[in-house]
């Protein structure tokens, strides 16, 4: 049954492909972020869908796309040569296995990256893919949002479909890009028109949103809840009403306290116990062993080069306190090896050394820059002509912004979620651009333009 | 239970979603007055 449904729903999407290409890029988007494979329980596992559906975006798009429309910026350009860099480093990776597996994934990621944004050639399609992006992550959020409601959850508990574990199914991923994912839940409910606002979509967009906010509760990622600080302090900047905004944070976040598990809020209190705590310990030893690693390496181990590590360190345990006795315990020495980065950008630094680094933070930096630079000069057009590119360039910049901060503790320099949110961006830039050049070379459209 | 509520709910959506861009034109190609002519 359920793979009856996933299979009917996958057919319909090919089938109305053929009537609008476009829908192949869609439908691509999709597969890649639910990896509907994973949930079926036998059909799908022996179909290449992800597959079947890349080859049709790009045929289709080679055969009937508006080649002229489809601009080549720096940022695709800087994926490519990451690509390239990538291909390079695995092929004399420290661990040439390990090194392949991830590569299978990560060159799909960079080349529908660098492929989204020519296909972007319309509002419509922009907003399309937000759309396509939204829901399927929503596929996943509303589960852990429901799950977290009825149990409480818990750190590597909660049960999100599917055992897999990869992209978006795992909890500290999800849980940074849930947050992420919300200013584009707002933009989507307040300018949508596939879905234009109605009571419907208001209440739809602020449960999922609800849900988003839940993730870093059922998960008990912390790295979700520095999230939700980075989202609250955005949000500030873009909303009118300080005052207003900060009090109902503020009661919303006193009122939601009593309602955490107690699990959650153990957890959570580690946050400030960063020398008692095992896997902060554990992360700065990893952080420590990998500049020492980059100066014998600088251009990187290849994928998954954390595998040779191997150290020892001092921890207390975090209920090393005593009361009773007033003493605390003495300092436990952990010998560990083969620990992940738990952090994208020494992730980036240790598989990919520092120009690795460096093309990777263009890539994510450049976003913010441009989305400042488009946030800017469209806030003041008119509400009903260009302002949208303004705010979603926001929503994308806050989006981005979450993802970096979260980043810092989760290894997910390559997170297939955030290239195409990246891809957004530059299609989103170029459609901005193309725009401009359009009215410039027509003057009696020009009234409009704002200044720039 | 609540993974097919959820699986149905969003499947649905993007159904419809699909469904209501293939009736729309401005999906291949910008309407060339459209907020150009918001003066």
């Amino acid at each position: 049954m359920h793979d009856l449904f996933l299979i009917g729903f996958l057919g319909a999407l090919l089938v109305a492909g053929f009537r609008r290409p476009f829908l192949f890029v869609l439908g691509y988007v999709y597969v890649d972020i639910v990896a509907p494979q994973h949930l079926s329980y036998y059909l799908l596992n022996s179909i290449p869908i992800s597959l079947i559906f890349f080859v049709a975006a790009v045929a289709s798009w080679m055969m009937t796309g508006d080649k002229k429309a489809a601009a080549f910026g720096p940022r695709q350009a800087a994926m490519l040569i990451l690509l390239l860099y990538c291909y390079v480093t695995t092929a004399n990776a420290d661990f040439p296995m390990e090194a392949q597996e991830k590569w299978s994934w990560v060159w799909k990621s960079l080349i529908f990256a660098v492929f989204l944004p020519l296909t972007l050639t319309t509002r419509l399609r922009i907003e399309a893919l937000a759309v396509f992006m939204t829901l399927s992550a929503a596929s996943i959020i509303i589960v852990g949002g429901i799950k977290t409601l009825s149990s409480g959850g818990g750190y590597g508990v909660l049960n999100l479909m599917s055992s897999s574990n990869t992209g978006l199914y795992e909890s500290s991923t999800l849980a940074c890009i849930a947050i992420a994912l919300i200013p584009l839940i707002l933009y989507l409910m307040r300018n949508g028109t596939i879905f234009p606002p109605e009571w419907r979509v208001t209440a739809f967009c602020l449960a999922l949103s609800f849900a988003c906010l839940l993730i870093p509760v059922g998960t008990e990622a912390r790295t979700g809840l520095i999230c939700i600080a980075v989202l609250g302090v955005l949000m500030l900047r873009a909303t009118k009403k300080r005052f207003l905004y900060l009090s109902i944070v503020g009661a919303l976040a006193i009122i939601s306290i009593p309602f955490l598990p107690d699990s959650f809020t153990k957890r959570m209190d580690t946050l400030n116990e960063v020398q008692s705590d095992q896997s902060a310990s554990t992360r700065l030893a990893v952080w420590k062993w990998t500049l020492d690693y980059v100066g014998d390496h600088p251009f990187g181990g290849g994928f998954d080069a954390y595998r040779g590590n191997s150290f020892r360190y001092e921890t207390k345990p975090a209920d090393s306190f005593d009361a009773a006795k007033g003493t605390s315990q003495s300092a436990v020495v952990v010998q560990d090896q083969a620990r992940a980065y738990h952090s994208a950008y020494f992730e980036m630094l240790g598989e990919q050394g520092w120009l690795g680094l460096f093309i990777w933070l263009f890539i994510q930096l450049g976003g913010l820059v441009r989305m400042e630079v488009l946030r800017r000069r469209y806030r003041h057009s008119p509400a009903d002509g260009d302002q949208w590119i303004s705010q979603l360039a926001t929503a994308l910049q806050h989006g981005n912004i979450i993802y970096l901060i979260g980043a810092g503790f989760v290894g997910i320099a390559f997170q297939p979620f955030i290239y195409m949110l990246v891809g957004m961006q530059i299609g989103l830039d170029s459609y901005a651009r193309r725009r401009r050049r359009a009215k410039t070379r027509n003057p009696l459209f020009a009234t409009t333009t704002p200044r720039a | 239970m609540i993974d097919n509520f959820s699986l149905l709910l969003t499947h649905g959506l993007l159904l419809l979603a699909a469904w209501r861009l293939l009736s729309r034109d401005d999906l291949d190609v910008d309407p060339p007055a459209e907020g150009d002519a918001d003066a």
